[in-house]
């Protein structure tokens, strides 16, 4: 073994431990146990997952939210919303996959799609629709809550082995059903080209409602407004 | 608080490390004193080895991943 400071564990810390594969010497454990029992470290796989989770606590769009959500668990779920649009960003392919899985333990199908709602920005498009039109503070929090609450009214999550025939029944009986202000269709990858495919035919269809289209990359979102008639 | 990172440290020391701290592993999971898997407080799955963060007090073992360390941070605070 040769001895060297590990150079990644700070001031001090390094001190009688050897290198190699990072072995780290009898001793040198013994030391790191009593400092951890004595509540002076911890331990972590990578600072990385801890940067970015901390990172997103302290983001800006994470405080307006908290202006007008104040359940913990929404909130942690927005939160992750936004770890995931950062491990997208970063192209950090498995680790937003296993968040994802994560999320789903955690807060089931729902959850992880209120996350991927905020991932690609639909929710704060959905926040902006919503301005437009506001009456009270307290009616746009309602209406922000009830869309988290039941995301499954509000949202067709499209996916990649979604038929056409199954969009455009499933928007049609949501709609009829639900008669909400905004109806979205969203989709990533391969699911945004299946919209891309077939929004032509879902706004003959719902043709009460306009549309207003939001394209990043490989994210089709589509954004259908209830289109109020004049009595 | 100090944080030390486990990533270039080998399975053997990360291993010797929990059984100073009074758990175990089976090579690949982290193991509390009866042999059982040492379940992820709050999203339940197996603790790794290879993934594992290591925090004080009734020394709780986490899968490394951004849920749980946020739920981590929401619950004890951010004191790193």
């Amino acid at each position: 073994m040769i001895s060297e400071p590990i150079k990644d564990l700070g001031e001090g810390i390094g001190k009688g431990a050897v290198k190699g594969a990072l072995e780290w010497g009898e001793n040198f454990i013994k030391d790191l146990a009593k400092r951890f029992k004595e509540k002076g470290i911890n331990f972590i796989e990578d600072k990385n997952t801890l940067e970015i989770a901390r990172e997103q606590y302290n983001s800006g769009e994470l405080q307006i939210y908290k202006h007008y959500i104040e359940d913990k668990n929404k909130l942690m779920i927005l939160r992750m919303g936004l770890v995931l649009r950062k491990l997208e960003r970063l192209g950090e392919r498995d680790r937003k996959q296993k968040l994802r899985e994560d999320i789903m333990k955690k807060y089931e199908i729902k959850g992880l799609h209120v996350a991927q709602f905020v991932e690609n920005g639909v929710l704060n498009r959905y926040i902006g629709i919503l301005l437009d039109d506001i009456s009270s503070i307290e009616k746009f929090k309602e209406r922000i809550n009830e869309i988290i609450d039941n995301i499954e009214k509000y949202v067709l999550f499209v996916k990649k082995d979604d038929t056409e025939r199954f969009i455009l029944d499933f928007c049609l009986r949501t709609t009829a059903s639900n008669l909400s202000m905004i109806f979205i269709v969203s989709g990533m990858g391969s699911a945004g080209e299946i919209i891309k495919k077939v929004e032509e035919k879902l706004v003959a269809l719902l043709d009460n409602y306009e549309l207003e289209k939001m394209s990043k990359g490989n994210n089709e979102n589509l954004f259908f407004k209830r289109i109020l008639k004049r009595l | 608080m100090e944080l030390i990172s486990l990533k270039e440290v080998s399975v053997k020391s990360k291993i010797a490390l929990l059984k100073e701290l009074g758990f175990n592993s089976d090579g690949e999971y982290v193991l509390d004193s009866d042999g059982n898997k040492v379940l992820d407080k709050y999203i339940e799955i197996p603790v790794k080895v290879n993934n594992m963060a290591i925090f004080p007090g009734s020394t709780i073992i986490l899968d490394n991943n951004e849920l749980s360390l946020s739920l981590y941070l929401e619950e004890f605070g951010d004191d790193f």
